[in-house]
């Protein structure tokens, strides 16, 4: 009963944070890190 | 029922993972820390969900994930080191066999910590990693500390959910590993954003760092209590009114004494009588033919050499009646017993080489996590009130605290390779990383959100 308890806490938890996570655009990329690709790209092929 | 529930939040946990590849990271850490399929006997055995995990968290690396911003730490460096050696000594250890058994959990633990900075690119996967990871003792901590409360404890006969000694579930590792958790439960209540600090976070964090403490007086493992008295001298380096913090733990250690039970106090008195008690002596004596046995094999003798040790020594116990104090002193034979120690355990298992490059993995982490601590305190300082600085030092500090215990913790427990203390060497070299590189000259927006500069541009015109 106390272990049951236990689980269902943090995993409800868990899966309520892994929920979260899926709607955050900031899990995989963070503003500074498309702007060096993105003005390389601009500077166009270097010769 | 329950069995069929639990196998649906792993095989959800993994199928998230499909849109957000990060998630497969996550569902390994979880897997790892709280091992589904030892809870449940329905489906996960058969599934192999760790390996699934593991191949899942790497491929979607590989495959789907932006390594653009990957960089390969030093630490990570010594750890690959740490991994072939110890797979060298594998190879020649003194008993073979059993040293196969070992390598098979540690090569897994070992090369997972190296992965694991790789993927953490972002603030946003730096906390959730530390959330899960917290989450996931938590689910082993808050059922033992229950069960402590209702006077389930007891040396070796607190039943965790798994009841096999392997893991966090063993009673000496998993009362250093609570304590040492602590301030990162602290951290993650204070500084996150997946779960905002509010009053529930906060009730829940309190309420688990209450579950920590009880999780050494439920197992009744003295290393438990050293580990508190450590993270009570720690939090006064960055408590504010130091006094008053002083005297409430004062208060709080002598009102908790009448409540603890007998057995409890009785067993943590042999700390400073340690010549009267079994347990305490054969470590000594372990120590000591450690010590002897490196003179002769420098280089170790693999996992478990531990194995081939044997061992004699005295038991002193004063019996004091009046005036007379009648001293019985025991001989105890003993073989084979485990190091008790994660310094001796490096030195006999890895010899000098390996103890060397262990110790400079943790002492290097120490280091960088001051230098970090330093550093954005002073950014903090510079940006008073700005929330975009202020997690960084905490965090920084709060990964010290948390190895810094365990590093105490390993003075007289052998877990020099438990995978959740390799995922907290982890998470500081991916955090020592991302904030090497966040602060660097050309990459100052990755710090705040891209709105704010434009902000401050305004209200500076």
């Amino acid at each position: 009963m106390i272990d049951y308890l236990a689980i269902a806490l943090t995993h409800g938890l868990l899966a309520l944070a892994a929920w979260r996570l899926l709607q955050r655009d900031d899990l995989d990329s963070e503003p500074g890190d498309a702007e060096p690709a993105r003005s390389a790209a601009k500077q166009g092929p270097r010769v | 029922m329950f069995n069929l529930a639990l196998s649906l939040f792993v095989v959800g946990f993994i199928a998230l993972g499909v849109r957000r590849p990060f998630l497969w990271v996550l569902a390994y850490l979880y897997i790892d820390i709280v091992a589904p399929q030892k809870i449940t006997y329905a489906i996960l055995p058969s599934l192999q969900i760790s390996l699934v995990a593991f191949i899942a968290a790497f491929g979607g690396w590989l495959l789907a994930d932006d390594k653009r911003n990957s960089r390969f730490s030093l630490r990570q460096t010594l750890m690959l080191v740490l991994l072939v050696y110890c797979g060298i000594s594998t190879m020649s250890a003194d008993f073979p066999v059993e040293a196969l058994a070992k390598w098979g959990w540690v090569w897994k633990a070992l090369l997972f910590a190296i992965f694991l900075p790789l993927t953490l690119r972002t603030r946003l996967r730096i906390e959730a990693t530390a959330l899960v990871m917290v989450l996931g003792a938590a689910t082993i901590i808050i059922s033992g500390s229950i069960k402590t409360v209702l006077g389930g404890g007891g040396y070796g006969s607190l039943h965790l959910l798994v009841n096999d000694n392997t893991g966090l579930y063993e009673g000496s590792i998993i009362s250093t590993v609570a304590i040492a958790v602590i301030p990162v439960v602290v951290w993650v209540a204070r500084h996150g954003t997946i779960f905002p600090s509010d009053w529930r976070v906060k009730l829940f964090a309190a309420a688990l760092v209450f579950a920590c403490l009880l999780m050494p007086i439920g197992t009744q493992a003295r290393t438990g209590l050293l580990c508190i008295g450590l993270l009570a001298i720690l939090s006064l380096r960055t408590a504010k009114r130091r006094f008053l913090y002083v005297t409430l733990m004062a208060v709080a250690a002598f009102a908790a004494i009448p409540f603890l039970p007998e057995s409890y106090t009785k067993r943590m008195s042999t700390i400073e009588n340690h010549a009267a008690d079994e347990s305490a002596s054969t470590r000594v004596a372990v120590w000591a033919w450690t010590m002897d046995y490196v003179k002769d094999h420098p280089f170790g003798g693999g996992f478990d050499a531990y194995r081939q040790n044997k061992l004699s020594y005295q038991t002193k116990s004063a019996d004091v009646a009046g005036n007379n104090t009648a001293v019985a002193v025991a001989d105890v034979q003993d073989k084979a017993r485990a190091y008790h120690s994660s310094y001796f355990e490096m030195l006999g298992e890895q010899g000098w080489p390996g103890l060397a490059v262990w110790l400079w993995l943790q002492l290097l982490g120490l280091w960088q996590m001051e230098r970090l601590r330093s550093r954005w305190n002073k950014r903090a300082a510079e940006h008073p009130g700005d929330a975009a600085f202020a997690w960084q030092s905490p965090l920084a500090n709060a990964l010290q605290q948390t190895q810094l215990i365990y590093l105490a913790g390993s003075l007289f427990v052998g877990i020099a390779f438990q995978p959740f203390v390799l995922m907290l060497i982890g998470l500081q070299c991916g955090l020592w990383s991302y904030l090497r590189r966040i602060d660097s000259p050309q990459r100052p927006s990755a710090i705040r959100p891209r709105r704010a500069p434009i902000v401050n541009a305004v209200a500076a015109s």
